[in-house]
C-alpha cells in the first residue's frame, strides 16, 4: 500500500518495567490530518519519538513513506519534518541563523536554503528581529520558528508535538492556515496536542492512545459513529475522548470533598 | 463561601520562612549526590573555621600591639582589611553559591518589614559576615586587653561599623543579583572575573616595572581615604585613647551616618524587590528594529569542500563559541599565560637562546599545557547544545559529520592558538632546533588527534549540560573528567617515553621519526572511529537527549 504514510505494526517501547507503547498498530494515509491523542503518560510521546527516530523501539516494525525506518533511516529523515518536545532549537543562534543551519543539515544549497529562511521568517512575522538570539524570543516565537524549521525542506510528513502551544491566535491563524495548505498538497500531518478543539477543528483522522495501547483509530466521523451507537449523543471530540479513555470516578468524589473551596 | 486568610506577626512569618528553609535542606539530603556534598561543605566548614580563628588571633594580637604602644589609631588598618573582607569577597563568591531567592515568597502575603528584616539577616547569616564579625570582636578583646579604658569607645565605633557593612553587603549584594539575573550581563561580569584573575598573572612583572614612580602617586591618594568608615573607625578609637571624645563622638557620628545613607539606599532596593521588580532573562516587549535582509551570498562558500552537514556544524560551532563568554575568554588565556610563564621564566638561566633559557625542553613543555588547556572542553562536547541536540538525531545526517563538524573547529582553534605561541615563543626566546621543532609537531598531531578520538566517545558516553555563559553550579561530569585526566596522561606519558628515548639513544631526529608513525596510526585509527561512534550514538541517543534537554 503505497498511500500510507506511516505504518507501525506491533511497535512497542519499554522502560524497564514499563511498557510505555505496547504493540501500536498505526495506519495513517498520505495527505491525512491526523491527531494522535491521549491523557498525559499515555505513550504519545514517545511514540512520536520513535517515528521520528529520537527513540528506538524495543520491538516492532515503522514504515515512513513505504520505507523501513530502521533499514532506510536517511531516506526517511529526509523526507521528514519534525517538531519535537522542546522544539529543538540552538538558543544561542539567530532565526536566521537557525534556519540556515537546518536547510543546510538537510542537504538544501545555500541559494535555496536562504531563499526559504527569508520567506518562512516573513511568514511566520519573525523578520523584525533579525539580530536576536532565539534565546531571547517568546515561546510563542520560538514555537513559530521550530515550525519553519521543520518544514524548511519540504517534508512529506510533518510531526508535530503540541504546534499550537503558547502561540498567538493570530500566530496560529497562520500556521492552520498553513498546515492546510500543506495537507491539500498532499503532506502528512501527524501531530498530538492537548486541546481538542484545535484537533476536532484541524484533523480528519485521530488516533487515541490510553496506557501504552491504541485504543481507537480513525475518521471523526467513524469514531463519532462508533460511539453513537454504544452512549447516545456523543458529538464533541472531547466527548469522544473521555468516552474512550473514561473519566476517572474517583477525580470527581473528591472535587466533591473540597466543598470549603466553594 | 471561602475563607479570608488572617494576617500574621512578622516574627511568626520569619519562624515559618526558617522552617522552609530547613525543610528545603533536610529533602535535598535524601538526594546522595547532595548527601556527599554536605561532606564536603562540612570538612570545607572546618577548613573555613580554622582560618577564620587563626586571622582572629592575628586580629587580635595586632589591636593588643596597637592599643599598648599608644598606636591607637593604626587600628584603622585592621577596619580596613575587615571592610575590604566583607565587601568584596561576596562579590567575588556571588556567581558561584547556591543562593535561596527569598524574593521568591513574595506570592505570601509577607510585610515589607519581615520583609526588609528577612534581607537583613540574609546578610548577617552567611560566612562572610560571621568571620567578620569574630574579627571584629578579636580587635575589640585585643584592645581592651591592653587598655580597657577604650572597650566603650571600641564599642561606639564598632556596633555602627557592623550595621553600615552589614547594610553596605546586601545592597551590594542586591545590585549583583539584578546584576546577574540577565544573561548578557552575567556573561560580561564572568568575562571580567576571568579578565581580573588572568591580570593577576601579571601583576608581579607589573609592580616590579612601576614600584618606583607608582609610590608616589599613592601616596597622594592616602588622605582621600581618610574619611572613610574604616578610617573614621580607628580614628575614633585613637581620638578615645588620647581622651579626646568630642573626636570620637564625631568619628562614630560619620561611621552612622554612612550606616543611615545605605540604609535608605537598601531600603528604596528592597521597596523595588517587594512591588515585584522584574528579573527576568527575556527582554521587555520591543517595536521592531529593522527587518532581515536575506540577500543571496555572491561570494563562494569557504567550507565549500565539505559537506553541508559538516560545513552547518562548524559554522554553528564557531558562533557558539563566539557567544559563549566564558568559553571564547577561556581561548584568550593560553596566549596570555604563555607570555607570563616566559616572562616569570626569564629568571632561569639556560644556554643556548637570547634571554638565557633553553627550548629544547620548555617549547614541548608550553605545547603540551596548550592541548591540556584547550582539549579539556572536547570530553563533553555536546554541553551547550540543549534541545539543540535533537535536530542531529531528526536531521538526516550521520553522527560522523557531526562529530567532524566539531572535531574540526577544536583543531582549528588549537591550531591558531599553537601558531600564536610559537610566535610568542619564537619572539622572547627563539624557535627551538629542528628535530625538537618537528618531534613537537608530529607529537601535536598525535596527541589532539588521539585524543580527538577518546573524547568523541567521552563525549557520547557521559553527557552533562552545562549553561551558557554561566558559572554558577556549572560541574562537568565527574567520569568524563576522568576520562580526560586518564587519557591525557597515556598520551603525555607516550610522547615523554619518546622524547626521553631520543635523549638516551642520541639520536636527535629519533623522536620526530617516532611521533610522525604514532601520529599516522592516531590519524588511521581516529578515521576508522567515525563510523563506529556513529553507530555508538545511535545507541546513546536517548541518554543524550536526556542529558542535554532537561
Amino acid at each position: 500500500m503505497t498511500d500510507l504514510a506511516i505504518v507501525t505494526e506491533k511497535l512497542v517501547r519499554r522502560f524497564g518495567a514499563l511498557t510505555a507503547v505496547d504493540n501500536v498498530d498505526l495506519r495513517v494515509t498520505a495527505g491525512q490530518f491526523f491527531g494522535f491523542l491521549g491523557p498525559n503518560g499515555a505513550g504519545k510521546s514517545t511514540t512520536i519519538k520513535m517515528l521520528t527516530g529520537l527513540l528506538a523501539p524495543t520491538s516492532g516494525r515503522m514504515q515512513l513513506l513505504g520505507l523501513d525506518f530502521s533499514s532506510h533511516t536517511l531516506e526517511v529523515k529526509r523526507q521528514i519534518g519534525v517538531v519535537p518536545e522542546g522544539m529543538g532549537l540552538f538558543e544561542r543562534l539567530t532565526g536566521v541563523e537557525y534556519l540556515h543551519f537546518v536547510g543546510r543539515m538537510y542537504g538544501l544549497d545555500r541559494a535555496t536554503t536562504l531563499k526559504r529562511t527569508g520567506d518562512l521568517l516573513e511568514f511566520m512575522q519573525l523578520a523584525d528581529r533579525p539580530k536576536s538570539m532565539i534565546a531571547d524570543y517568546s515561546h510563542g516565537m520560538q514555537k513559530k520558528l521550530a515550525l519553519a524549521a521543520a518544514v524548511i525542506h519540504a517534508p512529506r510528513i510533518l510531526f508535530l508535538d503540541e504546534p499550537f502551544e503558547g502561540v498567538d491566535a493570530l500566530a496560529a491563524g497562520a500556521l492552520k492556515a498553513l498546515l492546510g495548505r500543506m495537507t491539500a498538497r498532499g503532506v502528512t500531518i501527524f501531530l498530538t496536542s492537548h486541546v481538542l478543539e484545535i484537533v476536532e477543528r484541524l484533523c480528519s483522522h485521530v488516533g487515541i492512545i490510553h496506557q501504552g495501547r491504541l485504543v481507537a483509530q480513525g475518521s471523526i466521523e467513524e469514531l463519532r459513529a462508533g460511539i453513537a451507537g454504544k452512549e447516545g449523543n456523543k458529538t464533541t471530540l472531547e466527548q469522544i475522548f473521555l468516552s474512550i479513555v473514561g473519566q476517572s470516578g474517583a477525580e470527581r468524589a473528591q472535587i466533591e470533598e473540597l466543598s470549603w473551596l466553594t | 463561601m471561602a475563607d479570608v486568610a488572617q494576617p500574621i506577626g512578622i516574627l511568626k512569618q520569619i519562624s515559618l520562612i526558617a522552617g522552609l528553609r530547613w525543610r528545603l535542606l533536610h529533602n535535598n539530603l535524601r538526594k546522595k549526590q547532595s548527601r556527599l556534598d554536605l561532606i564536603g561543605l562540612i570538612v570545607l566548614s572546618l577548613f573555613a573555621a580554622a582560618v577564620v580563628l587563626g586571622l582572629s588571633f592575628a586580629f587580635f594580637a595586632g589591636a593588643y600591639d596597637f592599643a599598648s604602644t599608644g598606636k591607637a589609631g593604626l587600628l584603622a588598618l585592621l577596619f580596613w582589611a575587615i571592610f575590604l573582607w566583607w565587601q568584596v569577597f561576596p562579590i567575588v563568591v556571588a556567581g558561584f553559591g547556591v543562593s535561596f531567592e527569598f524574593r521568591t515568597l513574595l506570592r505570601f502575603p509577607l510585610s515589607f518589614g519581615a520583609f526588609y528584616i528577612m534581607g537583613l539577616a540574609y546578610g548577617l547569616a552567611d560566612f562572610t559576615s560571621l568571620a567578620a564579625v569574630c574579627w571584629l570582636l578579636s580587635i575589640v578583646i585585643g584592645a581592651s586587653a591592653a587598655s580597657l579604658t577604650l572597650l566603650p569607645a571600641l564599642l561606639i565605633v564598632t556596633a555602627p561599623f557592623v550595621l553600615f557593612n552589614v547594610t553596605l553587603e546586601r545592597l551590594l549584594g542586591s545590585w549583583l543579583e539584578r546584576l546577574l539575573a540577565r544573561r548578557r550581563s552575567r556573561e560580561i561580569f564572568f568575562a571580567a572575573f576571568i579578565l581580573l584573575m588572568v591580570s593577576l598573572q601579571l601583576l608581579g612583572p607589573l609592580l616590579n616595572r612601576y614600584e618606583n614612580s607608582a609610590a608616589p602617586w599613592a601616596a597622594r591618594l592616602l588622605p582621600y581615604f581618610a574619611y572613610f568608615p574604616a578610617s573614621l573607625a580607628g580614628r575614633g578609637v585613637g581620638s578615645a585613647s588620647l581622651g579626646d571624645f568630642r573626636g570620637l563622638l564625631l568619628d562614630a557620628c560619620g561611621i552612622s551616618l554612612y550606616a543611615v545613607f545605605f540604609g535608605i539606599l537598601l531600603w528604596l532596593r528592597f521597596a523595588a524587590q517587594y512591588r515585584g521588580e522584574e528579573l527576568a532573562e527575556s527582554p521587555a516587549p520591543q517595536r521592531p528594529i529593522t527587518r532581515a535582509e536575506l540577500k543571496p551570498e555572491s561570494r563562494a562558500d569557504a567550507l565549500g569542500l565539505l559537506s553541508p552537514q559538516v560545513a552547518a556544524v562548524i559554522r554553528k560551532e564557531f558562533r557558539y563559541l563566539l557567544r559563549n563568554g566564558f568559553a571564547a575568554l577561556l581561548l584568550f588565556l593560553p596566549p596570555i599565560l604563555v607570555l607570563a610563564l616566559i616572562s616569570q621564566a626569564a629568571s632561569f638561566r639556560f644556554a643556548g637562546s637570547k634571554t638565557g633559557f633553553s627550548s629544547e625542553f620548555f617549547f614541548p613543555g608550553l605545547v603540551a599545557y596548550i592541548i591540556l588547556i584547550l582539549m579539556a572542553p572536547a570530553y563533553n562536547s555536546f554541553a551547550y547544545e540543549g534541545n539543540g541536540v535533537q535536530t542531529y538525531f531528526t536531521a538526516p545526517v550521520r553522527f560522523r559529520e557531526v562529530m567532524l563538524g566539531k572535531n574540526l573547529v577544536q583543531v582549528c582553534l588549537i591550531l591558531t592558538e599553537l601558531v600564536l605561541c610559537v610566535i610568542a615563543f619564537s619572539y622572547r626566546v627563539r624557535l627551538p632546533l629542528a628535530p625538537i621543532f618537528a618531534a613537537t609537531l608530529a607529537a601535536i598531531v598525535f596527541t589532539v588527534v588521539g585524543q580527538l578520538s577518546i573524547a568523541n566517545w567521552s563525549s557520547l558516553s557521559f553527557p552533562r549540560k552545562l549553561a551558557f555563559g554561566q558559572v554558577h553550579g556549572q560541574r562537568q561530569s565527574g567520569m568524563a573528567v576522568l576520562v580526560a585526566f586518564g587519557a591525557q596522561i597515556l598520551l603525555f606519558g607516550i610522547s615523554s617515553l619518546v622524547l626521553g628515548l631520543g635523549r638516551w639513544t642520541g639520536d636527535r631526529w629519533l623522536p620526530a621519526k617516532a611521533f610522525a608513525l604514532l601520529a599516522a596510526a592516531a590519524v588511521g585509527g581516529y578515521v576508522a572511529s567515525l563510523d563506529a561512534l556513529t553507530a555508538y550514538a545511535e545507541k546513546k541517543k536517548e541518554g543524550l537527549i536526556e542529558a542535554l534537554c532537561r
